[in-house]
């Protein structure tokens, strides 16, 4: 296992090598540079661009760039933002906890409802409430993620005003309430966003569960445990399920780096500030030191996922654990 | 003014107050006067902001964006405030600010401005003209890099007689010197900034979180969240109105109006035509319409992209340039895409200014006058095909546009149907921001849909459309250079009178519209939406912020968030 983790992790580094650099010289090719936006002000002369240009060493070679990119990287330095005028480092500390908090919730409740749903529709196969359930799953796999966000916002915040509309926090009251008040309020804004993302999330692993569910009982084991007296509900959630979650670690995988990236749109909807909205706003103002930081990240969180799925798969599975 | 009905207190026996503290009070009443009682009335209430995004930097010397002017205008002061006349010439439209007074030196070449004595920084330190002194410097060193140095440039030095006041040394008499010295000048806190230099300003500890003399204090700049201002109830100008201002980040439209319309914002900025409607409908709103400092333009590339030393092959002949702004009906366009939002532009400026003379017109529309006129040019479809060419060359050419603007992408398409009537074929090229700015900049593009918000001074002209604005980095993209033009605005910047500057600007623009350098479309009008409970009164027309000191909510129209009102000058 050591020597297969090992392996992993230097696989693992080299992509996110492979990606920082590429990341780097795709983003220096794109038009415009981070001051180029500055043109459209008349009153900032060529010379102060050229200052600005010079303090930041965008006039250095782009080799040269790369490599002192490289150093201060390695030294753990990702540079100092050019749109946000302040250490790249401080502005992911600030984006990246909400991001992880409002992804991991809308993670574990998608794959939760998922799978319960999945399980409700085996359970009920052929059915018109599996019929529903899949027409459901089928409707929210393809809705636009900002049109439901919209959608959600619209219903839940405005026509039936249960939950405030947007942002992290209440910017007016939050910081005269209670500790307990305070909390209260941090979750009340999490509410919509999250629901949004976990309606987004859930169809996806419900058909895939669903799917590995109904190969699972057609198999030889359930046919001996039916033959023994045992409920289809036992049969299902005991027997079947363990057997049919391997394909759901795949996808547990594959979801890990949405961590990061996978709320881009529904936070701008909800006016979250988490990582999506970073992402979206250096490229816009070509903040070449956000946007790399921000993709090696997001490598970095595919790498690790892809690990984890794999350590989790031999885990689960004895007869890959056995593999040489 | 409302005047609130006075509640009858039911109080307990032994609560009761005696006839003699019932007549005490009654007279302590008396003393104090009306006046009072409606001073607190009138003060109080949240005014939540919704913006699109965050400041970069809350240093005025170095921010750039609409929100870290917002904040900065609130928290820090100039030495005078332009008035809401927007006029720029002399001294005759400014009200004093930390300057109680100035004094003109006989020659005209310096001013000396007179602190306030009562003037303090929030953090309680004496303002003093050192502070003066030391925002020039911060301003001007190339150091710094701060994109207001050139507006500087006709400043010399600024010298500091004594603690109270700062005389600015100019190179040049001009009618704009006043101007020059207040207007992009925040003043800033020397105690706080003495040991900061240069590239260290954009890191400093001022830079995030300011500390000014402005009629409200800085409390927090939540990244990505919200930023909070407070009411500085001390204020040597006298406390504002409200008790805090918010400012909400939203940066989808969508969600913007969704909070607006919700009630957990009371206003919202640049509202897009299409959204106009709604706004009406909804009883609690108001929308303003001011005439804005916006205008847009389809500007022609004079020179030619790959041998910028040659003219452009289409674009360098003038005849062109007039048969094709013949062939489009402006009015028809504008109308189309903004309704009644915004005004057929008549030049490059904005009604806003009270020198622009609204009689002034770009050349008139006429299809026939057009194509007579792309005849008599040789400009003909020889082959059938629908497109005019001339010796083998097709008059064809791209129009940039940014795909941010949905309108200047709507006005392309109905350009491009309407010069298709003449037998020109025009390819739209939308371009997202960054790489549309990069294409003027570089002068690599045949025509732009451009669009420029211009300041509160005219002045810019000169950078924009003037031989001046030409050279590598200037922002007269179209290279349009043409000496009579330049001398006009010359004339009309240091023009001694109204009248004089006004002639000379409108001589300007009609030498500007007969060369056709550009073909000028919309004036959007500034669209904003605000709660009916804020009372905003007059908004100045370069930025709506300036007043919102005298901005009120009404007692009685106050609800929770209003009462939940912070401590001012924690």
């Amino acid at each position: 296992m050591a020597a297969f983790l090992a392996r992993r992790i230097a696989q693992g580094l080299a992509v996110v090598a492979l990606v920082a650099t590429i990341v780097f010289f795709l983003i220096h090719a794109a038009p415009g540079d981070p001051f180029s936006a500055s043109m459209d002000n008349p009153g900032i002369s060529e010379s102060v661009r050229t200052a600005w240009r010079h303090s930041y060493g965008l006039d250095r070679p782009l080799t040269e760039q790369y490599l002192r990119y490289v150093g201060s990287i390695a030294r753990g330095d990702f540079g100092f933002s050019f749109s946000l005028q302040r250490p790249v480092r401080d502005a992911l500390a600030s984006a990246l906890p909400n991001t992880l908090l409002l992804m991991g919730i809308a993670l574990f409740a998608g794959f939760a409802i998922g799978i319960s749903v999945a399980v409700a529709q085996v359970r009920r196969r052929g059915k018109a409430s599996d019929r529903i359930l899949g027409g459901l799953s089928i409707f929210l796999f393809s809705v636009p993620d900002f049109w439901l966000a919209m959608l959600v916002l619209v219903s839940l915040a405005y026509w039936i005003p249960l939950f405030p509309i947007g942002g992290s926090v209440d910017p007016v009251m939050h910081d005269m309430l209670g500790p307990v008040a305070r909390a209260a309020d941090r979750l009340k804004h999490l509410v919509l966003p999250a629901l949004t993302l976990a309606l987004l999330y859930f169809p996806f692993i419900a058909r895939h569960q669903r799917a590995a569910l109904l190969e699972s009982i057609t198999s030889d084991y359930m046919t001996t445990a039916r033959a023994k007296g045992v409920s289809e509900r036992s049969l299902i959630t005991r027997h079947a399920l363990r057997n049919a979650l391997l394909p759901v670690v795949t996808i547990l995988g594959v979801a890990f780096p949405a961590l990061l990236t996978g709320a881009v749109f529904v936070e701008k909807v909800f006016s979250w500030p988490g990582m999506g909205l970073l992402i979206v706003n250096a490229i816009d103002s070509r903040d070449y030191p956000l946007l790399t930081a921000s993709v090696l990240l997001g490598s970095m969180f595919v790498v690790t996922g892809s690990i984890l799925a794999d350590v989790l798969y031999r885990m689960l599975d004895p007869r890959i654990r056995d593999e040489r | 003014m409302v005047d609130v009905a006075p509640v009858k207190p039911q109080l307990p026996v032994h609560m009761r107050p005696s006839i003699g503290v019932v007549l005490a009070a009654l007279a302590l009443a008396a003393c104090t006067g009306r006046e009072s009682t409606r001073a607190v009335s009138e003060n109080g209430g949240a005014l939540v902001i919704s913006v699109g995004g965050d400041p970069d930097l809350l240093l005025p010397p170095l921010s750039s964006t609409t929100t870290a002017q917002i904040v900065e205008d609130l928290v820090y002061d100039r030495l005078a405030e332009i008035g809401d006349s927007l006029n720029t010439v002399g001294d005759a439209g400014f009200k004093p600010r930390l300057a109680k007074s100035w004094t003109w030196a006989p020659d005209s070449l310096s001013i000396a401005f007179h602190l306030d004595p009562a003037a303090k920084w929030h953090d309680g330190v004496p303002l003093r003209s050192a502070d003066v002194k030391s925002t020039y410097r911060v301003y001007t060193d190339t150091a710094s890099g701060s994109p207001f140095a050139v507006t500087l440039a006709s400043i010399d030095s600024v010298s500091t007689p004594d603690s109270m006041t700062a005389v600015f040394w100019f190179t040049k008499r001009s009618q704009l010197q006043f101007f020059d010295a207040v207007y992009n000048m925040s003043i800033l806190p020397d105690h706080l900034l003495k040991d900061t230099k240069g590239a260290a300003l954009r890191t400093a500890t001022l830079a995030r979180t300011p500390v000014g003399t402005g009629r409200f204090r800085f409390v927090r700049w939540t990244a990505g969240s919200s930023i909070e201002l407070v009411a500085d109830t001390t204020n040597f100008l006298g406390r504002p109105h409200l008790d805090r201002v918010i400012m909400t980040i939203a940066p989808d439209f969508n969600t913007a109006m969704t909070r607006l319309v919700g009630g957990e914002a009371d206003m919202l900025e640049q509202i897009p035509a299409a959204s106009v409607a709604n706004i009406e409908k909804d009883t609690t709103l108001r929308r303003t319409l001011d005439p804005g400092l916006d205008y847009n333009f389809v500007q022609f590339n004079l020179r030619n992209p790959k041998q910028p030393s040659k003219p452009h092959q289409l674009f360098g002949d003038r005849a062109l340039r007039r048969a094709l702004s013949a062939a489009v009906d402006r009015r028809s366009i504008v109308m189309n895409v903004y309704d009644s939002l915004a005004f057929v532009a008549v030049g490059p400026t904005v009604r806003a200014y009270a020198t622009t003379d609204t009689s002034v017109s770009p050349i008139p529309f006429s299809v026939n006058d057009a194509k007579r006129q792309l005849d008599s040019l040789g400009w003909k479809d020889s082959n059938g095909d629908g497109v005019r060419d001339r010796n083998g060359i097709p008059l064809e050419f791209t129009l940039e546009v940014p795909g941010s603007s949905k309108a200047r992408t709507r006005m392309a398409v109905l350009i491009q149907e309407q010069l298709k009537q003449v037998g020109v074929k025009m390819n739209i090229d939308q371009l997202d921001f960054p790489a549309f700015i990069g294409k003027e900049g570089s002068r690599d593009f045949d025509a732009v849909f451009g669009g420029w918000h211009v300041e509160a001074s005219p002045g810019s002209i000169r950078q924009t459309w003037g031989s001046g604005g030409t050279a590598k980095g200037g922002t007269n993209y179209g290279s349009y250079s043409n000496p009579a033009f330049d001398a006009q605005v010359d004339s009309a910047l240091s023009a001694g009178t109204f009248a004089g500057r006004r002639s000379h600007f409108t001589s300007a623009y009609r030498i500007i519209n007969e060369d056709a350098p550009a073909i000028w479309f919309a004036e959007p009008k500034r669209i904003m939406a605000v709660n009916r409970r804020i009372d905003t009164g007059r908004l100045r027309a370069d930025a709506w912020w300036a007043t919102i000191s005298e901005w009120k909510i009404p007692a009685d129209k106050r609800i929770a968030r209003d009462r939940s009102a912070s401590a001012p000058n924690r």
